[in-house]
């Protein structure tokens, strides 16, 4: 199993575009929207400032985008091709292709947490303690297993055409409405009842919650486990299901 | 479910078919298939498009479950007999990785394998040495299938299982293809293939099943089958009155009809059924003689397979 992690990271690596949107966008964005915020404003309801805020929001979204749309599309589309039927007819045990799917998603979500707390350091004089840093960067990382899953449902549910919009309207849903772009301190109140039950918001809050020096809540956490199990069990369920028909 | 009291398969047998049958909806598109393959033979599964060659290699390979009836590869589950590596296969149409090189596909293959052999062997035998470092999604139709048949050898298999192989190769590349293929013969390994040629059969396997709507129509030599299958059509006009008992009485019918003044005939020696007709002193019109199409030289084989399953029945 190890070879093909080690040949899907390769890949992964190679792919510039998907290089581009997991590792250097978050960035790009968190200059776009933080760039000229000032630093003693604090973003309401939150005790952090939009530096700050914003750095956790895209470091979540790099997080994001590389798990969700590195196993979404690339499983939709190898299951049309018939690359995992190919796969099927090897040893490797028949998770080992998933597993290594999201291994390698992992492997760019890292880069992609880190290089948005550089830019946030950087450019806006974002100061953390050692274990703060530490911690987001595990809580982040870990968090996004959550994602890796809702991206191999995806891909086990839908067809090679309709895989793309499915994800697009997914990702954006999920970052826009949890808040990752703009605090969700600002949409109306109705908005902010339906934000703050997205797994998105709850995968935010937990770097937040570090970044004040507190535990992340009981709530996120419980909220993105319980979002983990259902995802991961869609995707299991769907995989199966795939499994019988061809 | 056949219970072990009627089984039939020996322990010998690579592969055994025990009345399978699988279901799309309403199509059967397998439909209580018995077969054994013995080791060593080079066998060709033979059937028009749409016959169940495709539905037959994936329930061999584990690919989908049968319905009923029972599949056994080296005596245990078509999975196990993968797992412990004793199965390559090569898929119509198998989707490939893409935006990884030949050389890198290969050596996945090869460390995926409990066998394996060198990935540069694997790569000179299938003849991509010189492709190796190109990207897997930039290969033409006939690298393409190179690369797959190299997948299918990575490592020391017993059976090697090919769908369709040739599809997309023109003639020198087929050629290339086979012989690499009667090296892995030579070998020993048992070889099992699916085509919808009739000469690919011939010059290949030592053993042709012929599938229609998902039945073993018949299993023999390629010599056998193309007796059966080389039926050829004589069609003539005749004026006056058609002795029809007559033209019914000359050698080498397979199938007979009269329509007017018209008569079709399906012989399996056509030459020596036309000079018994000038034989009988008549004068023929219009005399066709041609060779069947693949369509109905199965035909020509179900009617006479049903024929002698009636006399053995009876």
């Amino acid at each position: 199993m190890n070879s093909l992690i080690k040949l899907e990271i390769t890949r992964a690596l190679r792919n510039k575009k998907f290089l581009f949107f997991s590792v250097v966008y978050p960035s790009v964005l968190f200059l776009l929207i933080a760039g000229s915020s000032d630093s003693s404003t604090k973003v309401a309801g939150t005790g952090l400032n939009l530096a700050a805020f914003m750095m956790v929001s895209m470091a979540s979204f790099g997080a994001l985008t590389a798990v969700l749309m590195g196993n979404s599309e690339r499983i939709a589309k190898e299951r049309e091709s018939g690359w995992v039927r190919q796969l099927r007819l090897t040893t490797l045990p028949g998770r080992g292709y998933v597993l290594a799917k999201t291994a390698s998603a992992a492997v760019v979500s890292l880069p992609s947490i880190v290089v948005v707390f550089v830019v946030a350091a950087v450019t806006k004089g974002v100061r953390l303690d050692a274990w703060q840093w530490l911690a987001l960067v595990g809580a982040i990382w870990a968090g996004s297993l959550c994602f890796a899953a809702l991206g191999v449902a995806i891909g086990y549910l839908a067809t090679g055409d309709a895989v793309r919009p499915i994800t697009m309207i997914v990702y954006f849903g999920l970052s826009i409405l949890g808040g990752l772009w703009f605090p969700s301190a600002g949409f109306p109140e109705w908005l902010r009842n339906i934000a703050s039950w997205l797994p998105t918001h709850a995968y935010a809050a937990l770097g937040q919650a570090i970044e004040l020096g507190n535990a992340p809540h009981a709530k996120d956490v419980v909220l993105i486990v319980a979002y983990f199990l259902v995802f991961a069990g869609g995707a299991a369920w769907l995989y199966r299901k795939d499994t019988l028909k061809a | 479910m056949g219970g072990m009291t009627t089984t039939t398969a020996k322990a010998t047998d690579v592969v055994s078919f025990e009345r399978v049958s699988k279901s799309y909806g309403d199509v059967k598109a397998v439909d209580g298939l018995t077969l054994a393959l013995h080791p060593g033979e080079t066998v060709a599964l033979l059937g028009p498009n749409g016959a169940g060659k495709s539905t037959t290699l994936d329930l061999l390979l584990g690919l989908r479950p049968a319905d009923t009836g029972t599949v056994r590869v080296f005596g245990a589950g078509p999975r196990d007999a993968i797992v412990q590596g004793r199965v390559g296969a090569m898929l119509q149409s198998g989707g490939l990785m893409d935006e990884v090189t030949v050389a890198e596909l290969v050596e996945l293959a090869c460390a995926l394998h409990p066998k394996p052999y060198r990935a540069n062997d694997v790569l000179s035998r299938a003849g991509i040495t010189q492709i190796a470092d190109r990207k897997v999604n930039k290969l033409s139709g006939g690298q393409e299938q190179r690369v797959r048949f190299a997948l299918a050898t990575a490592g020391a298999n017993d059976l090697i299982v090919l769908d369709e192989p040739t599809t997309g190769m023109d003639v020198s590349a087929r050629h290339a293809f086979w012989a690499t293929m009667r090296e892995q013969a030579d070998q020993g390994r048992t070889v099992l293939f699916a085509t919808h040629y009739l000469e690919e059969a011939d010059a290949i396997a030592d053993r042709v099943l012929v599938l229609h709507r998902g039945r073993l129509l018949a299993d023999g030599t390629a010599a056998e089958i193309k007796a059966k299958a080389g039926a050829r059509k004589v069609a003539f006009d005749l004026d006056g009155d058609i002795d029809e008992q007559a033209l019914r009485a000359l050698p080498f019918l397979t199938a007979a009809d009269v329509s007017g003044r018209t008569v079709r005939l399906q012989s399996s020696d056509a030459d020596a059924t036309v000079h018994a007709l000038y034989g009988l002193g008549l004068y023929p019109r219009n005399l066709e003689v041609a060779g069947l199409g693949l369509e109905q030289a199965f035909v020509a084989i179900t009617t006479a397979e049903e024929a002698r399953s009636e006399t053995r029945t009876s």
